[in-house]
């Protein structure tokens, strides 16, 4: 194998100049604190801390805010009106008709839609500051195998490309009388007509695909030649080590109960 | 005992033994411990049961081939496209139609058939991960990844139920062998049903399933959820009768069985970390257990096993068809196709013979 020692062009900020593989750490470690943690007041300081200060170091901080949020609130309302409206135990605060709303049902709808919030942010910090691309060369020049990458990198790409030929179809068969907005079982025979279409045209091209990339040469041994090195240093290596440290003594505090939230 | 049957003996032996122990050493004395009990057990007994299969095959072969043979070019390049099939169908069922299923694994379903256990395991995990960190919005989920375990179970089972067989077309099936198909699919039905009641008596301390409120709605709800389960059995009875094959009874037991295990899985991740929602038309399902009068893990376990084996039981039927309708030549070629493929006739084989 064969390595370009160009290192890839410095970022914007200080955050886009870390290496993609570091700003991954960060997010994945984000997302398992929001799982292990619970109160609204530890989501809320894991949020600050690991989402809304290094969005603000990479001047995305508008970005995030609006996605996440608009990422969060489809699951954010739903947690609201389940827990709110439909909790059953607790202390009555209120009634709306024959639901009840508890202090509990509130309290654990706070802690919840500050956790989805929190991994929400977390999600979108990593999306709109690193390319799939980025993190693929990042991946490989890590020692991930091509094979795996080749299946991620191709993978996101398929996602527009599938979703604007779902669209054609859906238009297609709307066309030809299909009613998604009908009862269930209306949009229950919507889906098969909707789904069934898209799958196949994609299926049949993955013929083409594999005689394309093997007469290029994919499966020939050994790895490929990483042509954007990633800003990678010490410091990084030390902090990814230290993110996984704090996960696991996060993990060991958790489950010896000496987490305080 | 052959090589096979040794490596696979021993990634259960492991598996079992992790899931047992994890259960016993840490499982409270309520039934909702032991259902958070069971969630991390998997998570830690799947992939401990992968690697114990890795290294006795190694350490018999000192090579991966089986695992490496479902990881073709084929294979690789259909895990992408089955990859977005999962998100784009997933967040498209989650959006816009607003039903009590979700349709995300048809990709992982499709890759577990064609090329084997592992690689529908590792498009379920990659599915998941690449729906949190990399799709691009709107089909971008923060709330996908902590589900990945879910989708590698649904992975390993479908890759094992194909390699069983169960995918295989079987039409023009007698009238006797499709009577005995049809009384063995109601009868897993049945059972299934059971166990799932049984689940929630459990989990109920004795209380009776039917949903209970002041709210008709809510009641009336709650059985059109129930009542899915018995549509689907009832409509794949009908197709097993109409198109005489008995793949629908296979799918209909690999789809039960898949969605049952999915359920137990997912059902505390719900719970514990998303106050038992997922955005999904599945959460009217789970408000209406909660006005019913269950708690919230009650809840989404009573959903997920009514929601679950529903999805899986459709997922399973739509791959069939994706599957019917793909070229014989085109899935002889994936590393697993030769049990996609219908058995020859007792004629056709003594005509080539001859």
């Amino acid at each position: 194998m064969s390595r370009i020692a160009t290192p890839s062009a410095g970022g914007p900020t200080a955050w886009h100049d870390l290496d993609p593989l570091t700003r991954l750490v960060v997010s994945v470690g984000t997302l398992v604190a929001a799982v292990l943690l619970t109160g609204v007041v530890c989501l809320l300081l894991l949020t600050l801390v690991a989402v809304l200060l290094p969005a603000a170091l990479a001047r995305q901080l508008r970005r995030v805010l609006v996605t996440g949020l608009l990422l969060a609130l489809p699951l954010a309302l739903s947690v609201i009106i389940v827990n709110v409206l439909f909790s059953i135990e607790g202390t009555v605060v209120a009634s709306l008709g024959p639901l009840e709303i508890t202090e509990e049902g509130i309290a654990l709808a706070a802690e919840v839609v500050a956790r989805v919030l929190t991994m929400a942010g977390a999600a979108v910090l990593f999306y709109v500051t690193t390319r799939p691309s980025e993190l693929v060369a990042s991946l490989q020049h890590h020692g991930v195998s091509a094979r795996l990458t080749f299946v991620i990198h191709n993978g996101v790409a398929m996602i527009p490309r599938l979703a604007e030929r779902a669209h054609e179809v859906t238009a297609a068969q709307r066309a030809r009388g299909l009613d998604t907005e009908g009862n269930w079982l209306r949009r229950g025979r919507g889906v098969v007509a909707v789904a069934a279409p898209t799958v196949l045209s994609a299926v049949r091209e993955t013929e083409m695909r594999t005689l394309a990339l093997e007469t290029r040469g994919f499966t020939r041994p050994g790895r490929p030649t990483v042509l954007r090195v990633p800003h990678d240093s010490s410091t990084q290596r030390v902090a990814r080590w230290g993110v996984a440290l704090a996960l696991v003594l996060l993990t060991l505090a958790r489950a010896t109960g000496a987490l305080p939230c | 005992m052959s090589q096979a049957w040794l490596r696979v003996a021993g990634g259960l032996a492991v598996f079992a033994l992790i899931a047992v122990a994890g259960m016993t050493a840490l499982a409270g004395p309520d039934f909702d411990d032991a259902l958070d009990t069971f969630t991390l057990a998997m998570v830690v007994a799947i992939p401990a049961g992968v690697v114990a299969y890795a290294l006795i095959e190694y350490l018999q072969t000192r090579r991966l081939d089986s695992i490496t043979r479902q990881f073709d070019t084929r294979t690789l390049v259909l895990m992408p496209v089955a990859m977005a099939l999962n998100i784009v169908l997933g967040t498209a069922v989650a959006s816009a139609l607003k039903i009590p299923i979700y349709l995300d694994s048809v990709g992982t379903i499709l890759v577990a058939a064609l090329a084997g256990p592992l690689a529908g395991a590792a498009t379920g995990f990659l599915s998941n991960v690449i729906w949190t960190y990399l799709a691009p919005p709107p089909f971008q989920s923060p709330f996908a990844v902590p589900f990945a375990i879910v989708a590698v179970a649904v992975g390993l089972l479908a890759g094992t139920f194909a390699r069983w067989g169960w995918l295989r077309p079987r039409r023009g099936a007698s009238g006797q062998q499709l009577a005995i198909g049809s009384a063995l699919s109601v009868g897993a039905l049945v059972l299934m049903t059971v166990i799932a009641l049984r689940a929630w008596r459990i989990a109920d301390e004795g209380r009776d399933l039917a949903p209970h409120a002041d709210e008709t709605a809510f009641v009336i709800l709650g059985w059109a959820a129930m009542l899915l389960v018995a549509g689907t059995a009832i409509g794949l009875v009908v197709l097993l009768v109409r198109w005489r094959d008995l793949a629908a009874a296979y799918i209909l037991l690999a789809g039960v069985i898949t969605g049952v295990v999915a359920a137990f899985i997912a059902a505390p991740i719900a719970a514990g970390l998303f106050g038992g929602v997922t955005g999904s038309g599945a959460d009217f399902v789970v408000a209406a257990f909660r006005q019913a009068g269950a708690d919230l893990e009650q809840a989404v376990l009573g959903q997920s096993l009514i929601s679950d084996p529903v999805d899986k039981v459709i997922t399973f039927f739509v791959v069939y068809l994706i599957l019917g309708a793909m070229a014989t030549r085109t899935i002889a070629r994936f590393p697993q196709g030769e049990y996609l493929l219908p058995l020859p006739d007792a004629e056709d084989v003594a005509d080539r013979d001859a």
